[in-house]
């Protein structure tokens, strides 16, 4: 079998886009090495942070030979009434390079067969790869020099190989070679390169280690090693390892020191300095306490001299100075006196300041039944926006609050349900403060007409919406009882605009639906949310989960079926009261009877959300209602007759319809035999 | 490492890029935020002349002001900015040079390029390009620019912005800035503490808002006044001062949440239309540089051959 190997040398492209691109690249070369009959097992996609690698292993030289059908034209028009061809159909022979006699028919069509030779494979690569690489959608773009093309950073070469040999071809303007450099401080010199080992080997020779994975081993050993030197172990909180791994083309780590003083500093502050804005690890004891020591990636061998040490220590210093003197300066001043600034805070033009807003939160806490505790917290709760930590480091509002309100000596639930306002809460407090804020925000953007369309969300609400959802679906102490309908009339009241209800429940039912669907079949959802959502979200959950359930057993088809039935022939009927006295048949007065006595049991079932349960005594009137259609004619003249029949069909359904509407699941038949 | 002062550092880059064929710029002599803001920056960028151009720009932050008291904070600091139009394909390569030059053991040091792109809604730019981390710290912020003044451009420019005291800071290992050496024997912290404290008092607590409103209001109106008798560079300086007169007042806390969104829009209104008349104005006089500029793009080549200076040599 054949080799090819390619690598694309830029410029850095940002580490969070190195995962997505491998993937997308990876699913198109495998799609084009299948189409040409290798074997996509063979493909290999390596990046690092200035280049994109690949490897197709096991490619045949050619295309394997195919015959290809190729239709001509209708029978009438290829042949005149005496049965000779006709021009078209000597034109289609001509052009396809065929013989009268190859002519075949095909019904009401002619056709011919021809022979495709395959192409050499190498042809194809040159003609497919420059497409699969330059059609990369980077999620930023850019161009360079004369500014002809587009792409995520400047492209410097390429190389091309087909079994060792040049297989030619340009990528934006740059002609394929064969020769690489190595790394760009410790080995820039050029390197010729004949096949993917080749290229592995010597790139290793020059510092550069091509599989991302492996970086990442040799980088976790690495941090463990020095954090050991240090007493601790690097602090597993970190997803900071897929970064990492296209930071470096030289798997490095380095450890660096702090002044210990800064540990006074909140944990949070510290971990968020680190992490995100220098990209390093912090280093935990044995008892998880954060040390004064951090681990920092480092594109190098190692750090004989101290530079990078020294460096990462200098800046950590710098940040962490900065941060103290935000953390003391708000210290000065209570969270209960900052309420007065957030008058001058606005949250949006038309929707006022942080004052109104909190006030509106708090109004909304009280309505769902919130204690002192959750009462506290609403008062409190934006009043961290107006620190100077919050401005600087805007991704921890909520947790500075928190731990403001921890250290001002605000009972635990209180500062919790700050601290949590922007996840999911710990504490009923919390979710109360929580779902008070989103709905707020919601009902208020919402009222200034700035819905989200489309992909356009800008004020993030979709994520509001499931952020309400999420917590309506808790079921431990957690468990806010109240309806999405009841929380929506909250915030449109505040809002002063109570006819956006139904474009809220609408805009709900779809975050629901989203949510519902990661776990449940679309079908299963649509016919749950059928038979009611809005009154109770765990509810809804469990319903959906009943049907998920019962769906399998082999009785499903029997529910499936005597709730369509029973849908079709009452389509329109609406009403469910029987006249016992009007039954004739001996079916049907005991499908009356039984469907009151089960009716009555599922109705039990309903109130104790036994849904699996109920959903099992409607499998049990099938049979009864089987004999039902076959003794009982429904669609009789006597209309008196034929709607009281239609309410008993109505009754026996509607015990299964509270539970969800089963018509609207899709079943294959075959699967229960 | 030999003995790096804040003018050793600023002696050397400028040798360096003159060497490789850069036209040595003075500095603007305007209160501006960055050396981005400088003509010689801004304007140049636009339109298909090259343009080859490094030199220091003093950058006044109001809001960035310490009272000398933070040892890693200025309110005013110096950049040494260059830009090379169209971008040369080595251009890092020619960046890293530069480091050498100013006596760094590149393989005994981290040096990574992370993403890190530039955008200002003042000037209606943006640029895609990465911060330079020595060892762990931003020294360098790398820009392709794409936009300017709202304007594609083509070619594309590559800018280079050394942070001047942070470089020197930590070549000399000092923990404060007030520390470093300005030349042997003279610190930068009795040249310039002074300056430190009493613009951070100015900009802080004395300067006079309504004033700073009306001279906005009056700037503004002349750059129009200047822009519609078709006199752009001067349109353009009191462009940069209604930029000051904003981050002024904004230092000052004179803009309210509301406010700022619209009067960013004033001067970016105003930057715009400068591009835009620029450019024509350029096109009008048929691109004066178009055939004379420098080619850096072979300029690393030519560095190394020889160290005379280079500017102007396909005259």
């Amino acid at each position: 079998m054949s080799e090819y190997f390619f690598e694309l040398l830029a410029e850095e492209i940002p580490a969070w886009m190195h995962d997505t691109a491998a993937a997308t690249l990876t699913q198109r070369l495998t799609k084009l090495v299948e189409e040409t009959g290798g074997d996509a097992g063979g493909v290999c996609v390596n990046t690092t942070p200035r280049r994109i690698a690949f490897m197709l292993a096991k490619l045949p030289e050619r295309e394997a030979d195919r015959e290809l059908e190729v239709k001509g034209p209708p029978k009438k028009a290829a042949y005149d009434a005496s049965g000779n061809p006709t021009q078209a159909l000597n034109g289609f022979l001509k052009k396809n390079n065929a013989a009268i006699g190859n002519v075949i028919d095909a019904g009401d069509y002619v056709m011919v067969r021809k022979q495709i030779t395959g192409r050499g494979i190498d042809e194809i690569l040159r003609e497919q790869v420059p497409q699969i690489v330059e059609s990369i959608r980077w999620p930023k773009m850019m161009r360079w020099g004369k500014g002809e093309f587009s792409y995520i950073r400047p492209i410097h070469s390429v190389i091309s190989l087909f079994d060792g040999r040049h297989a030619p071809l340009t990528i934006f303007g740059v002609e394929s070679g064969t020769t690489t450099v190595g790394h760009r401080t410790l080995a820039p010199q050029k390197i010729e390169i004949s096949s993917y080992n080749d290229y592995v080997t010597k790139l290793e020779l020059a510092r550069v280690v091509v599989d991302a994975v492996r970086r990442r081993h040799v980088m976790a050993e690495r941090a463990r090693i020095l954090a050991n030197e240090a007493g601790g172990a690097p602090s597993t909180d970190a997803s900071i390892w897929s970064q990492w791994q296209y930071l470096t083309e030289y798997p490095g780590v380095v450890r660096a020191e702090f002044r210990s003083e800064y540990l006074a500093l909140p944990e949070e502050v510290l971990v968020t300095v680190m992490r995100v804005h220098q990209k390093q690890l912090p280093i935990r004891d044995a008892s998880g306490k954060l040390m004064n020591s951090l681990l920092a990636v480092l594109d190098n061998e190692g750090d004989p001299l101290g530079n990078a040490a020294y460096g990462n220590s200098f800046v950590t210093n710098a940040r962490f100075a900065d941060a103290k003197f935000f953390y003391e300066t708000d210290r000065k001043r209570k969270l209960a006196d900052r309420l007065e600034q957030l008058e001058h805070l606005q949250f949006q033009e038309k929707l006022g300041n942080y004052a109104e807003k909190t006030r509106r939160i708090e109004s909304i806490v009280r309505d769902l039944g919130g204690d002192a505790d959750a009462l506290t917290a609403a008062h409190l709760c934006k009043t961290d926006l107006v620190t100077e930590m919050v401005k600087e480091f805007t991704d921890l509002q909520g947790q500075i609050g928190g731990i403001y309100a921890r250290e001002e000596g605000y009972p635990e639930v209180v500062w919790q349900a700050i601290y949590d306002q922007y996840a999911l809460p710990r504490t009923m407090s919390g979710a109360l403060v929580s779902l008070a804020d989103r709905i707020d925000t919601l009902a208020g953007f919402f009222s200034i007409g700035a819905k989200p369309t489309g992909s356009k969300d800008p004020f993030a609400l979709r994520r509001a919406a499931q952020g309400i959802v999420q917590i309506l679906l808790l079921r431990d102490e957690r468990e806010v009882k109240v309806g999405i309908e009841r929380l929506i009339d909250l915030g449109v009241g505040q809002a002063g605009a109570p006819d956006l209800h139904d474009d809220l429940l609408a805009f709900f039912a779809e975050r629901v639906k989203t949510i519902l669907e990661q776990t449940f079949a679309y079908d299963e959802v649509a016919a749950a949310m059928e038979a009611g959502w809005a009154s109770s979200l765990t509810d809804l959950a469990d319903r959906v989960e009943s049907l998920h359930a019962v769906r399998e057993d082999a009785n499903f088809l029997s529910i499936l079926d005597s709730a369509k039935r029973i849908a079709n022939i009452t389509a329109g009927h609406a009403s469910t009261s029987v006249d016992a006295k009007k039954l004739e048949h001996d079916t049907e007065k005991r499908l009356n009877e039984l469907a009151d006595a089960v009716g009555t049991h599922i109705d039990e079932l309903l109130a104790e959300r036994r849904y699996r349960t109920a959903l099992e005594s409607f499998a049990a009137l099938a049979p009864e209602l089987e004999k039902f259609f076959d003794d009982v004619m429904v669609m009789v003249d006597d209309e008196g007759v034929r709607r009281n029949r239609m309410s008993l069909l109505r009754k026996v359904g509607n015990a299964v319809m509270k539970i969800a509407d089963v018509t609207k699941i899709v079943v294959d038949r075959r699967d229960y035999k | 490492m030999s003995r790096v002062t804040f003018q050793s550092l600023i002696l050397t880059l400028q040798n360096f890029w003159a060497e490789r064929g850069c036209l040595i710029e003075t500095p603007l002599d305007l209160e501006v935020g960055a050396g981005t803001m400088h003509p010689a920056t801004f304007l140049r960028v636009l339109g298909p002349e090259p343009w080859n151009v490094g030199y220091v720009q003093p950058s006044r932050r109001p809001a960035d002001g310490r009272y000398g008291d933070n040892p890693f904070r200025l309110g005013k600091h110096y950049q040494f900015q260059v830009i090379l139009k169209p971008s040369p394909l080595e251009v890092q390569d020619l960046y890293l040079d530069s480091l050498r030059a100013i006596g760094l053991d590149l393989t005994k040091h981290d040096i990574r390029f992370e993403e890190d792109n530039w955008e200002s809604p003042t000037l209606g730019a943006w640029g895609v390009g990465w911060q330079i981390l020595l060892d762990g710290m931003e020294i360098t912020q790398f820009t392709y620019f794409q936009q300017a003044g709202g304007i594609d451009l083509a070619p594309i420019s590559a800018e280079i912005t050394y942070g001047l005291e942070r470089l020197t800071m930590f070549l000399s290992r000092k923990d404060s800035v007030f520390d470093i050496e300005w030349t042997n024997g003279v610190g930068y912290g009795p040249v310039r503490h002074q300056d430190e404290f009493e613009f951070s008092k100015y900009y802080f607590e004395v300067a006079d808002i309504d004033l700073h409103w009306k001279l906005f209001d009056a700037y503004e109106s002349e750059a129009r006044r200047c822009l519609d008798t078709k006199l752009v560079l001067p349109a353009y300086d009191f462009t940069l001062k209604c930029s000051h007169v904003f981050n002024t007042l904004d230092a000052r806390g004179a803009i309210s949440v509301t406010e700022r969104v619209g009067v960013i829009k004033r001067v970016r209104d105003l930057a715009v239309r400068c591009a835009q008349q620029y450019l024509a104005s350029r096109e009008e006089l048929g691109f004066p540089l178009l055939k004379r500029g420098a080619d850096v793009s072979s300029a690393r080549d030519r560095a190394d051959e020889t160290s005379a200076p280079l500017g102007g040599t396909s005259v």
